[in-house]
């Protein structure tokens, strides 16, 4: 999607400046440096993508965005109202075995105050909007991975977020659920709310995204419009992924 | 308070679906069954029999889901990492812990009050001999237990789920006996080894002080006074474990 066709406001939703993260590994605490001082920013409406190598930093990056992990150094700002703003679905999502998917939903719903009238009806829209309806009183250990990241999608929705932070939400799917969650993140554009979202599979950040930073060893090497990426790349997010990361 | 509740109700709907709880429970029903064989060759001993295996049947086998699945509460949580989507709401660390707890507190007594029932009116139906006490003594196994999960929950957020059922098991054996460590330190006059005697006596829970299997038999009596206030202290432990499993698992990164 061409960057051109896009307006979105300025509007600075998530701020990330020179942020570090150290964490202690193994029996003798060895200090590891994962996060050397990450800076970039996501705007209001923004589809921004977050890409990198293996280890590159990006879910620790989110992590710490989420609160998750607690930053060494460095700021987060976070320009919507709280925890009760966001909706973030987790890397290889695993969710509670013996619950149904409503049962689930109604479950996360409830941990924002959402009161009993609304929350029924929020499911059933967010079931719908995913495809699940019919699995709805289904246990979660029944679902396929396709339908586990659905409803993980799901979950990360259920209090109509502003900024959706999703970790790798296409990682192991097949083509058909690749073009459903692809589908969701185009309709939350198509919303106005603003996502976040890490990929390895390129032509789909190619597809969705407005903004990318790229990362490499804990730090953004490379931040802008896709639609600059592509003109530097011939048209090819993959090779100027390449030059960047190899230079 | 509506968060710790939600939290609660969802771990009752999972621990109470898991088929291995089931199980489990199936084999205490039948252990409390083969109580009656042991009745049948006893002299004259029939009712008490059935009352004294069918108690400690439903202590063991509470004991086993207590520890097992307090154990691997948390410890799945965040194994599995269910608290990446918990905590990416406004769930606090304490809120979780509680609901946690309560959750798996309320299936202790659907699985602890199934199990008293039964025996219950088993007795009343084989002996007719039933009592209120055995009632009561299930009632305070509850409570037993439900100190033995606070302490494992806790031992979860430091350790692994393995080494945690050990030391709630641990906990449990130590707590029957903690009223003779303080036996024992009255024989000694050293000032040290009565002082360190009063510390394990008060970090161990004296569980065994709401046991009353020889009144459910008939061999002695038990006051409601005395009963009340060592319940106390045991629900008065219980709130102290599980803020401090809570206050260890604010620190925690994921």
């Amino acid at each position: 999607m061409a960057e051109t066709t896009r307006e979105h406001a300025t509007r600075d939703v998530l701020v990330v400046d020179e942020l570090h993260k150290t964490v202690a590994v193994g029996f003798r605490r060895r200090k590891v440096e994962i996060l050397k001082g990450v800076t970039f920013t996501v705007h209001e409406g923004d589809v921004f993508g977050l890409l990198g190598p293996n280890g590159a930093g990006k879910t620790t990056a989110l992590k710490t965005v989420i609160g998750l992990m607690r930053p060494t150094s460095g700021t987060i700002e976070l320009n919507v109202a709280g925890l009760g703003e966001l909706g973030y679905l987790p890397e290889n999502p695993y969710f509670y075995d013996y619950l149904s998917g409503s049962e689930f939903l109604e479950l996360c719903g409830r941990l924002f105050g959402l009161r009993a009238g609304t929350l029924a009806d929020r499911v059933a829209e967010l079931l719908r909007d995913v495809g699940l309806e019919e699995a709805r009183d289904v246990q979660l250990r029944k679902y396929s991975k396709g339908m586990l990241q659905r409803i993980g999608i799901a979950q990360a929705l259920i209090n109509d977020p502003r900024l959706v932070l999703l970790d790798e939400p296409m990682t192991g799917l097949d083509p058909v659920g690749r073009v459903e969650v692809k589908a969701i993140i185009e309709s939350l554009r198509v919303r106005g709310k603003t996502v976040l979202f890490n990929s390895h599979i390129l032509a789909d950040v190619a597809e969705l995204c407005t903004r990318i930073a790229i990362m490499r060893a804990g730090v953004v090497i490379w931040s802008g419009p896709v639609g600059d990426a592509l003109a530097a790349g011939d048209g090819d997010l993959e090779r100027f992924f390449m030059q960047v990361v190899t230079a | 308070m509506r968060r710790v509740f939600a939290i609660a109700v969802n771990t009752f709907r999972e621990t109470i679906r898991d088929r291995v709880l089931g199980v489990i429970v199936l084999f205490a029903l039948g252990m409390i069954i083969a109580s009656l064989w042991l009745a049948s060759i006893s002299l004259n001993q029939q009712a008490r029999m059935m009352k004294d295996f069918g108690l400690v049947a439903v202590t063991f086998f509470g004991l086993v889901v207590a520890v097992f699945v307090a154990a691997s509460l948390v410890h799945k949580e965040v194994e599995k990492r269910t608290v990446f989507v918990l905590f990416s709401k406004p769930v606090g660390r304490t809120e979780f812990i509680w609901g946690k707890f309560l959750g798996l507190a309320a299936t202790m007594l659907v699985v602890l009050a199934g199990m008293g029932l039964f025996l219950f009116l088993l007795t009343l139906v084989v002996a007719k001999q039933a009592s209120g006490w055995l009632l009561v003594a299930t009632a305070l196994i509850y409570l037993q237990l439900l100190v033995v999960m606070a302490v494992t929950v806790f031992f979860s957020t430091v350790t692994s789920a393995i080494l945690a059922s050990v030391l709630g098991i641990s906990v449990f054996v130590a707590g029957q006996l903690s009223h003779n460590v303080l036996s024992l330190s009255r024989l000694g006059s050293g000032v040290a080894l009565k002082a360190a005697s009063w510390i394990v006596y008060v970090l161990i829970p004296n569980l065994s002080a709401v046991d009353i299997k020889p009144t459910v038999v008939g061999e002695a009596s038990a006051s409601w006074a005395s009963i009340a206030a060592w319940a106390g202290y045991l629900v008065a432990y219980i709130v102290v474990v599980v803020l401090a499993a809570s206050w260890v698992f604010r620190r925690k990164e994921f």
